[in-house]
């Protein structure tokens, strides 16, 4: 352990470049997928047009800001997307870019991807690292932070957060049903049997099971090749290659982008040179080679790294701490790299009692969610709860005019029939009629109610 | 360090022949070729097509009728205007389930009227003489619901005999209703190419808006043309003043309607025609049990609608158990079409395209 930890030695002075190259690259993706966002009309759909929306346990009190204010934190995304690309005042752009994109996450895990997350990690490190100390304003401004080299850690850091989304993808595709069944593959492909010349492949069941342990070996094992000088080259050409098929095939937006262009940071630093010296037109380091090494106090940087590390390896592992199906009662699920996994449908009919007369009405979803969050919130246990808590608050206190009849709603029981599909299996019941939900607490423990997974 | 000797081309050449091998010892089983792009065309050209043309040409017979009633009003031609304005509802129920390209560009579903139509609004309308029927307050006095209304209330006929404006007013809605559907039908016959070549899986592929409009077209068939007017959103208090088609009295007959054409669109077949839809291509993922279901639970449905004798109104009051479990054979279908089918095909159930992971 300690022999590795020496190899990594994360002091060891070396190039800056990578750092620059990437600073470069992730403010212009930063730059390109919010302007994406912003056009595409998703800040009215998913954060003006919703009613209630669904925060993360223990970040509920983080609210959409009213009205116009909304915009607020994705301008603020672009200026300091913008600002990161020219190193202006990087540091503070860094920051804000980090909070604003965190925010918005924050707001309603109707709309959680893993990429996202992955993004909120990237930008937390683009804080803490100097990316700003070369081929930037910043050192225009303050010249004394001119450094042609900086601390392994810094370049090191984000080939390990790149290293755990596809190592945490790999290890979950590790089940019977991506390797054994081919599914959600299967499903997935047959949908395209309509594209030119490879359509007739698509409904191919062999098809299915080779983009499945591709897929799988994949993600297990590109990093290392990617960290091996000799083999780098094709284990690239592999990455360029497999995401934009996964673009072609899926609807999975930007983070093809993401990945090609991030996992440069791999390649050596004299390949990040030639990039910069592209732009210079000349050797820029041997013009440039100064260093100004910036004095950090060693412990807290190791102490930081060890705890940062820790937790992106042991979050994944969580479930483990559950009983039952990962998949079927998805505790432990968010935050643990688990890409393009599964295929769930769910139909969620809920039902409000008024616990006086024992009278019985079904809710029309439509008048309190939109589309998506209905449909992650039908097969994500802890969406139905905070639903049914919706629900509960929205009706408790009501009094309810039916033709000439009044109801006085208090303390309502809500109870939900639940169907979900998973992974291409006929639907089985998901959460039975007969519990009250209000009387459930959100929290991290097993819940008990969801119906035991059939296979 | 050992990988460095690992030959990575040999071995993902090896594993693919591995998979490859093992698979090809699988005695091939010949599935039923299923393309969506026929599915697509058999029901743009004998359901899409032949409705909207049917309902643009009654709409064309509702105005004829209407001019003959308006030039001689009597009861015979009222009848007339009434069967016209019956056929015309009947045909619309299999038009609506295709609720997009030009129809949803041109918003025609909530131009053929939203129920219950508010009757005083369209009889200040008519008091007032002066109107604008494509504003959004008038989105409930409009349509084939004002005209039930118009045309089945007690003293229809003597309103439509001594007072024009009344009479004007049914006009309005009639052109209103006929020339905005002229246009989505002229639309269609343009619009249907980019529909059939429209495959793909993205949300705003031809056959995803398919799939989607359908479902939501058979839950709003549960929900508004039996379950509120039931009081099933109401705790159980019924809501006759929800009913659909409440004054003809024919909601039950448009609610057989709707589910027969959403049965037919299912197997792609149409009267003696047969087609690809839905139901092939389930069989053709190999989940015939799935397939059946759904036609079965289609046929209970319509079977159980034809034990009801009287108006959906008079059977509330008297039946209602009955059309309780009516409801509930609906609602239990929803999850093999909503669900089941879908995650069948793969196509995501949203409006929205994201970015996925």
């Amino acid at each position: 352990m300690t022999r590795v930890y020496k190899a990594l030695s994360p002091f060891k002075e070396t190039s800056i470049a990578p750092l620059i190259v990437f600073r470069i690259i992730f403010g212009s993706l930063m730059l390109f997928g919010t302007i994406r966002f912003i056009i595409k009309g998703w800040i009215e759909q998913l954060y003006v047009e919703p009613k209630y929306f669904f925060g993360y346990l223990g970040f509920e009190w983080i609210k959409p800001f009213e009205d116009d204010l909304i915009y607020l934190p994705f301008i603020l995304m672009v200026i300091s997307s913008i600002f990161i690309i020219f190193g202006f005042f990087y540091r503070i752009s860094a920051f804000i870019l980090f909070i604003c994109f965190t925010y918005v996450e924050l707001l309603d895990k109707s709309n959680y991807l893993n990429h996202y997350y992955f993004i909120c990690l990237i930008s937390l490190i683009m804080v803490f690292v100097p990316a700003n100390r070369n081929f930037s304003i910043d050192v225009k401004i303050w010249p004394k932070i001119k450094s042609s080299l900086t601390k392994s850690w810094c370049i090191n850091i984000l080939k390990f957060q790149i290293a755990v989304v596809y190592f945490f993808a790999g290890i979950a595709k590790l089940n019977s049903d991506w390797l054994l069944h081919a599914q959600p593959m299967k499903t997935w492909l047959q949908a395209h049997h309509n594209i030119p010349f490879f359509g007739s492949f698509m409904q191919e069941e062999w098809v299915a099971y080779l983009f499945s342990w591709a897929g799988c070996i994949y993600d297990l094992f590109i990093v290392i090749f990617l960290l091996s000088t000799k083999y780098r080259p094709y284990a690239y050409f592999t990455v360029i290659s497999f995401h934009l098929l996964t673009f072609y095939l899926f609807p999975i937006g930007v983070f093809p982008w993401v990945m090609i262009f991030f996992t440069l940071i791999f390649f050596s630093s004299s390949f990040h040179d030639k990039i910069l010296d592209f732009f210079t037109k000349k050797k820029w380091r041997e013009i440039i080679q100064f260093n100004n090494p910036f004095s950090v106090n060693k412990k807290i940087v190791k102490a930081f790294l060890i705890i940062y590390i820790s937790i992106q390896i042991l979050v994944p592992f969580r479930y483990l701490l559950y009983p039952g199906d990962l998949f079927w009662n998805e505790e432990g699920f968010r935050f643990s790299w688990r890409v393009m996994l599964m295929h769930k449908e769910g139909l969620a009919t809920f039902y409000l009692i008024d616990p006086k007369t024992g009278r019985k009405s079904e809710i029309d979803n439509g008048n309190f969610l939109t589309r998506t969050q209905e449909d992650q919130m039908a097969t994500q246990p802890d969406m139905i709860l905070q639903y049914a808590n919706i629900l509960k608050n929205h009706y408790h206190g009501k009094t309810l005019h039916y033709g000439d009849q009044k109801f006085l709603i208090e303390d309502p029981e809500i109870h939900a029939e639940i169907f979900v599909s998973l992974n291409g299996r006929p639907s089985q019941l998901f959460v039975d009629k007969k519990h009250d939900l209000t009387k459930f607490k959100y929290n991290l423990y097993h819940r008990k109610w969801i119906e035991p997974f059939q296979e | 360090m050992d990988f460095k000797r690992i030959n990575l081309v040999y071995l993902s050449i090896s594993l693919l022949l591995l998979i490859n091998f093992s698979c090809k010892k699988d005695p091939e089983v010949e599935q039923p070729n299923f393309n969506k792009g026929t599915l697509l065309s058999n029901l743009a050209d004998n359901f899409i097509i032949t409705s909207f043309n049917e309902l643009e040409s009654d709409f064309n017979s509702l105005e004829s009728s209407f001019l003959s009633l308006q030039s001689n009003p009597n009861q015979s031609n009222l009848d007339d205007l009434r069967d016209q304005w019956r056929s015309s509802y009947l045909t619309w129920q299999t038009v609506k389930i295709f609720d997009f390209g030009p129809l949803r560009e041109l918003a025609f579903k909530g131009g053929a009227g939203t129920y219950p139509t508010d009757t005083n609004k369209v009889n200040t309308n008519i008091t007032n003489g002066n109107y604008n029927l494509g504003s959004v307050d008038n989105a409930d006095a409009i349509g084939f619901s004002a005209l039930d209304y118009l045309l089945f209330r007690t003293n229809a006929l003597i309103d439509i005999q001594n007072n024009s404006n009344y009479t004007q007013y049914i006009f309005d809605v009639i052109e209103k209703m006929k020339n905005e559907f002229m246009q989505v039908n002229s639309q269609w016959s343009t619009y249907k190419s980019t529909f059939i070549a429209s495959t793909g899986t993205e949300t705003t592929s031809g056959f995803s808006l398919l799939i989607n409009e359908y479902n939501r077209d058979y839950e709003l068939a549960k929900k508004a043309k039996l379950g509120i007017p039931l009081g099933v959103q109401s705790l159980g208090i019924p809501l006759p003043e929800y009913i659909e088609a409440r004054y003809s009295g024919i909601s039950l007959v448009l609610l057989k309607e709707s589910i027969l054409a959403l049965r037919n669109v299912y197997l792609g077949d149409e009267g003696s025609t047969t087609g690809q839809g839905f139901h092939d291509y389930l069989i053709h993922l190999e989940r015939s049990n799935l397939a059946s279901t759904i036609e079965n639970t289609f046929n209970q449905i319509l079977n159980k609608i034809d034990t009801f004798s009287g108006t959906l109104e008079t059977e509330i009051s008297n039946n209602s158990s009955e059309l309780n479990e009516l409801y509930d054979l609906i609602q239990g279908q929803v999850v093999n079409i909503k669900t089941d089918m879908t995650s069948a095909f793969g196509v995501l159930i949203t409006y929205q395209d994201n970015d996925g992971d």
